[in-house]
């Protein structure tokens, strides 16, 4: 290369900001066993909750833009992110993580990207047969001797394993949404403990249109408030870059655009 | 006994009022920075938390159209597959934290979401079913709607008391506000009043005083003032009359002293060649006539050798005595050597003159004069009159001198008036 057009591109890349500040090792939340390390604009729509990770795969790359770095992803499992944050593995993890006090002494939470709530999934004819049993409508609150999926390491699950003794309820964790999702297809489980977008990207692509959610939302018990970005404690200077970043997105209608290209409707 | 006024050092004073100025405008100062920061906590209120609570309003009144939105499509949709993907659309829309957190919201979210389940259901049996069911939709829909402006509405009013808040403590600033100025502005009128009565007028008071300080007028008047210093000021330029007054009356003391004969208290001969040479030039400037005359005491000499100086001494002062009980006020006299006195009779002729001296001279003829021994005595005089209304002083009395040697020589004890001639 000539070394006038070397200079041309560097002064280039220091006029646009594209020269990293940092490197950066972002870990990006798979919602199937078969995305993991696929990268995310690669993850085939045919998958279970491929959606999902195009838009968190897409918001982590804006948000890396935004802060300027170089940023190296990692397409990870649920159970995966929140240690490697914690033990530094990770700088950055996109997992859509409910904040809770446990989760707040391990590792540092971003501003709010979206809110969630979780939600019982089940086929309605099981939900009709445990309205049979129980004498009345199936909620989160009245639900008992019933095998339940969630995924491990989240609230759902976390949540589940308290009431279980007393509510007669069987666990079954899954690394993924989409192991959980299956359980309830395979019959392995009557009802699956869902975030209400993921359990829609599941209940939506399923070509069997056999599930369905059941009972009301639950936004209590730690099951739905706000959805965080997470990072390592004492990465506070990267902590304020990347809260400035949702700032920004946020305010030039950056996050919903990516949200609309993802999901049918606006729901932060 | 009347009571003194109390009075301040205006140093202290002017410290005092400096001090009440400072610490005035401090507390105007705080004042108005506590209004300051009430707004200012009022608008990072409305920035952290009302625009956030609106926001969410704004979402929740979104998310309940799309709800409704996705029930209108339900019913509009050809296929079942559409009409379930709506379905779980509203599912999702429902569960949402923003509709789950609103009462009524969540209640009709519910029913929205059981009603168009049910729907749903019964149109996969019998697609028919969507036209009986789409009257009680619209019914939902409309409430759908009501909530949706209701819920709208209600963010508005967020800001809206917020804005009202904010507006109210920007109002209750400005008054404050006002109220300082004008609180500023009339302590200080107060400041500049209390200057001007207290200093300025005082000092404008001293200032005419010393400019019209004479000891032909009163001592100054002062009114009493609340200064010490001025009051100072005010006691020096009394003070400072008196030593005036007292210096002109030295003055005046020291002149007579310099212009009387310590023996009979009449005019000395310088004194009276003076005032005559000056009486004598006024009167021939105006064309008056003035008589001038020299008198001398006879056989004086021979008095002082029989009854000693002592005795010529009383006669002398007793003469002088009679000769100023004797005269006009306008007439000058002095003791001009020895026994011999001089006279100047302004606005007078030679006639008038001569009748005046002459009715003198009788007067001391028969005058008894009582000597300190007891003894008794009689003195004569004799006068020269001369007219001096055309010749100079020293003249006049040349002539007068001349006219007095004549009186002597004819026999004493009579007035002889001098010829031009002469």
């Amino acid at each position: 290369m000539m070394p006038s057009m070397r200079s041309f591109l560097l002064v280039a890349a220091l006029w646009s900001g594209a020269l990293p500040a940092a490197d950066l090792r972002v870990a990006v939340l798979v919602q199937d066993a078969a995305q993991v390390s696929l990268r995310g604009d690669l993850v085939p729509s045919s998958t279970p909750g491929a959606d999902l990770v195009a838009f968190t795969d897409e918001l982590a790359h804006e948000i890396c833009r935004r802060i300027r770095s170089r940023c190296a992803f990692s397409y990870v499992t649920f159970g995966e992110i929140l240690p490697g944050v914690e033990d530094g593995s990770f700088d950055l993890g996109f997992g859509n993580f409910l904040r809770a006090p446990k989760r707040e002494k391990r590792v540092a939470f971003g501003e709010p990207i979206f809110r969630s709530a979780s939600r019982l999934v089940a086929s309605p004819a099981t939900a009709r047969a445990f309205a049979g049993k129980l004498g009345q409508a199936v909620t989160l609150d009245n639900l008992r001797g019933a095998r339940v999926a969630a995924m491990e390491g989240s609230k759902q699950q976390e949540f589940l394993d308290a009431i279980a003794a007393e509510r007669e309820l069987s666990v079954v964790a899954t690394a993924t949404t989409a192991g959980a999702f299956d359980a309830l297809r395979n019959g392995r489980v009557d009802f699956a403990l869902l975030p209400i977008r993921t359990g829609y990207a599941l209940i939506s692509h399923d070509k069997s249109r056999r599930f369905g959610f059941v009972g009301p939302a639950v936004a209590d018990h730690g099951l739905g408030d706000t959805v965080h970005i997470i990072l390592p404690r004492q990465k506070e200077a990267l902590r304020r870059s990347v809260n400035q970043a949702i700032a920004e997105i946020r305010a030039d209608g950056t996050g919903h655009r990516i949200m609309r290209r993802h999901f049918p409707v606006i729901l932060d | 006994m009347p009571t003194r006024p109390e009075r301040y050092p205006a140093n202290r004073l002017f410290v005092l009022l400096a001090t009440a100025f400072a610490l005035l405008f401090a507390f105007l100062v705080v004042v108005l920075a506590i209004d300051q920061e009430r707004v200012r906590d009022l608008s990072e209120s409305l920035q952290q938390q009302t625009v956030p609570k609106i926001i969410r309003f704004q979402r929740l009144a979104r998310n309940v159209d799309q709800l409704r939105q996705e029930g209108e499509r339900i019913f509009s949709s050809d296929t079942p597959e559409d009409r379930q993907q709506s379905l779980y659309l509203v599912m999702l829309i429902a569960s949402h934290p923003s509709i789950l957190e609103h009462s009524q919201a969540a209640t009709a979210a519910r029913d929205t979401e059981s009603f168009l389940a049910e729907t749903g259901r019964l149109a996969a049996q019998d697609p028919a079913t969507l036209r009986i069911q789409y009257g009680e939709w619209q019914q939902l829909s409309r409430r759908l709607s009501l909530l949706v402006d209701d819920v709208l509405i209600e963010g508005a009013n967020l800001a809206t008391a917020d804005l009202e808040g904010a507006a109210a403590a920007m109002r209750l600033t400005r008054y404050k506000l006002m109220g300082a100025t004008a609180l500023l502005g009339g302590f200080l009128l107060a400041l500049m009043i209390l200057l001007r009565r207290h200093l300025l007028r005082p000092l404008e008071k001293v200032d005419r005083a010393l400019s019209s300080l004479s000891v032909d007028r009163p001592a100054p008047e002062f009114p009493d003032g609340s200064l010490a210093e001025i009051h100072a000021i005010e006691e020096a330029t009394k003070h400072l009359h008196e030593a005036m007054v007292s210096h002109d009356a030295a003055r005046r003391e020291l002149q007579l002293l310099a212009n009387r004969d310590d023996l009979t208290g009449l005019m000395n001969r310088r004194h009276f060649m003076e005032s005559a040479t000056t009486e004598l030039r006024r009167a021939q400037r105006y064309g008056r006539s003035t008589v001038v005359a020299l008198g001398d005491l006879d056989f004086f000499k021979s008095l002082n050798d029989t009854y000693g100086h002592g005795a010529g001494d009383t006669v002398l002062r007793t003469f002088a005595g009679l000769l100023t009980e004797s005269l006009r006020q306008s007439d000058l006299v002095c003791r001009y050597g020895g026994e011999e006195f001089a006279f100047l009779f302004p606005e007078s002729t030679v006639e008038q003159a001569h009748i005046l001296v002459e009715r003198f001279r009788a007067r001391c003829a028969g005058h008894e004069i009582q000597l300190p021994d007891g003894l008794v005595v009689r003195v004569t005089l004799s006068i020269g009159l001369a007219d001096a209304s055309d010749c100079t002083i020293d003249l006049a009395l040349q002539r007068a001198d001349l006219a007095l040697y004549e009186a002597k020589r004819m026999g004493r004890n009579r007035v002889v008036v001098a010829t031009e001639a002469a």
